[in-house]
């Protein structure tokens, strides 16, 4: 760097007496090789930074490096010289970097059911905000805060609630460890549920009943991937509290494990549930993944469903050949130990089921894309039983199982950017009372 | 049975090491994509890509290609990947060096790598259409693949005619 100093000076002094002269051409070409002077300093500078950021290993054969490098730049043997001293300047220079993160995704929608029509409804259904801050190179904080239905009060609708918020920490590159309220890896939704990510307005039923989406556990999990394509996790979590159980709403009908979720408020934690799941991505553009979850869901207390215990598992494909996105889903819960339970809810219209499944197979075709913008119809169908049979009970005292239900989704996603999503669809129950339009909005960040 | 449970994830720390999420060193990058060089000269970068570190592989005799580290956001973390050109500007080889997002680690896979080999300023990858998806890593996909069509055009400005 030095050996510029003079020819800058130099430079500068022909340029002010190029002024002097004040001849044009002459002062234009005294211009044109100052200008060069500088992009040749800037371009030290820049690689200066550069090895700064990412160190120069020191070439393997010395001699010849050394001949290369005094030929061609200064900065070179500088570099080589200190490889030791540049990683740790790396280790800081990322962590202080972008240390902070803010995130966020949002959707507003709007149900039009056709048979009744007084009951149209719009809605902000969520606005959520997060963030993620690395406290050094292995470690992150993970937050997300969530608003539903726009306006939370002890008057109103709305909800507030802590969606995750847990600490991450890398032991070895591909496996990490983290602790806190995690959303449980089940399903092709649960963790990824960012409207702009998914087709339809409104989730899919097979998510929302059967896996109750957005279900996030407090606890331990391990997590890594493999070179081979694999990436996976497993975690001791707390789980379902069965004593919140309503046999007398339809709730339990309508979402089996929604209605006894816990979401780590004030969670009934005797009973510690285990997880395992695991996707697969080695071949681009195809997915296949599952997962298990299983726990006890009487949490120690004193009641007939003490030794309830739950085992849900889903397996899951994705295909994304050149236009197309195709998918398929299953999922298939199983509440053991309900016998004592259910007896007590006799003559009520909703006892604890014995099983609940659902499915859905999805296509999607990319049809139009400009840029960053693109547009996709879809078309899903999807089956549900959220009580497919019950626990045998004397004969004349059980409850009926439920029908499988059957809908359709026929829609399509507008993407203005990746980050923005408008969504418009017609669902139909050819058996049941949903037949509707459904618009939306959503974002993420 | 939860004590047991308790006590093998007590063990976890025990495996902590330094440096998480990297994954290959610059010189290790270097020595894959040019196991013949004798010397990796650092050459000027590019005032609009601060991040951006350029190397020249050569022999003894003549230029065998390009290095370029560079760092492209994934979704709200930064990856760090190298890409390895020959001397007429053809990519030999993507390596992800640093990644770490939580999800879509995928796109250190050789297969969803190899997906760029032969790219060139002329016929640049595309996301979405030649480039495959990794479900979850959208994002960090669409990134690197800009990036490196970003880097492409770059040699063809300015490091091809050095």
């Amino acid at each position: 760097m030095p050996r510029r100093l003079p020819s800058l000076a130099l430079a500068i002094a022909l340029a002010l007496s190029g002024t002097a002269r004040a001849d044009e051409a002459d002062l234009r070409a005294e211009v044109a090789q100052l200008r060069a002077e500088l992009a040749a300093l800037r371009g030290e500078v820049a690689s200066l930074r550069a090895a700064q950021a990412a160190p120069l290993a020191a070439p393997p054969a010395p001699a010849a490096s050394a001949a290369v490098a005094a030929s061609s730049s200064a900065s070179a043997g500088r570099t080589a010289a200190a490889p030791g001293a540049a990683a740790d300047v790396r280790r800081v220079a990322t962590t202080s970097d972008n240390a902070t993160t803010l995130t966020g995704y949002g959707e507003l929608n709007y149900n039009h059911p056709f048979g009744d029509a007084g009951a149209s409804q719009a809605d902000l259904r969520r606005a959520v905000l997060g963030f993620s801050h690395r406290f050094d190179d292995a470690t992150r904080i993970v937050a997300e805060f969530e608003w539903e239905h726009a306006v939370t009060s002890a008057d109103d609708a709305g909800e507030a609630a802590v969606e995750q918020l847990l600490v991450e920490h890398e032991l070895h590159p591909g496996l990490g460890v983290r602790a806190g309220l995690m959303l449980v890896p089940l399903g092709m939704l649960n963790e990824r549920h960012e409207p702009p990510t998914y087709y339809g307005v409104e989730r899919n039923l097979v998510e929302t009943a059967i896996i109750p989406t957005t279900w996030r556990e407090g606890g331990l999990a391990l997590y890594g991937n493999t070179e081979g394509g694999l990436t996976w996790s497993a975690g001791l979590t707390t789980g379902f509290d069965l004593s919140k159980w309503d046999a007398t709403s339809g709730e339990g009908r309508e979402e089996p494990l929604g209605s006894i979720h816990q979401e780590l408020q004030l969670a009934k934690a005797r009973d510690a549930s285990v997880f395992v799941a695991g996707n697969w991505q080695g071949v681009p553009g195809l997915l296949v993944g599952g997962g298990v979850f299983t726990g006890k869901l009487g949490q120690g207390q004193d009641f007939a469903g003490r030794d309830a215990r739950l085992l849900l598992g889903q397996v899951h494909a994705r295909w994304q050949p050149g236009p197309f996105d195709l998918s398929a889903l299953y999922a298939r819960g199983r509440i053991s130990g309900t016998e004592a339970l259910n007896l007590t809810f006799v003559g009520q219209p909703s006892p604890v089921p014995q099983s609940f499944w659902g499915g859905y197979v999805q296509g999607a075709w990319k049809l139009w894309q400009d840029g960053d913008a693109a547009f996709a119809p879809f078309l899903r169908h999807e089956w549900v039983n959220t009580a497919a049979n019950y626990a045998p009970v004397p004969p004349g005292l059980g409850a009926a199982p439920a029908a499988t239900r059957r809908v359709w989704t026929l829609g399509a996603n507008w993407w203005l950017n990746p980050a923005v999503v408008f969504k418009a669809d017609l669902q139909r129950e050819p058996d049941g009372d949903l037949d509707r339009l459904d618009l939306g909005m959503g974002y993420m960040f | 049975m939860k004590l047991r449970w308790i006590a093998a994830l007590g063990a976890v720390p025990a495996l902590h090491s330094a440096y998480a999420a990297v994954y290959l060193s610059t010189e290790q990058a270097q020595r894959a994509a040019f196991p013949a060089a004798t010397a990796f000269v650092p050459a000027e970068g590019d005032a609009e890509r601060p991040a951006l570190a350029v190397w020249e592989a050569r022999d003894a005799t003549q230029r065998l290609g390009w290095l370029l580290v560079d760092r492209v956001i994934g979704r709200t973390e930064e990856i760090t990947y190298a890409l390895a050109l020959d001397a007429a500007g053809t990519v030999l080889s993507l390596e992800v060096l640093e990644y770490r997002e939580t999800h879509g680690g995928e796109i250190r896979l050789p297969a969803w790598r190899k997906q760029f080999v032969g790219r060139s300023a002329a016929h640049p990858p595309q996301f979405g259409s030649d480039i495959k998806n990794i479900v979850g890593a959208t994002l960090s996909c669409r990134h690197v693949s800009d990036g490196v069509a970003a880097l492409l055009q770059f040699h063809a400005r300015r490091l091809a005619s050095r």
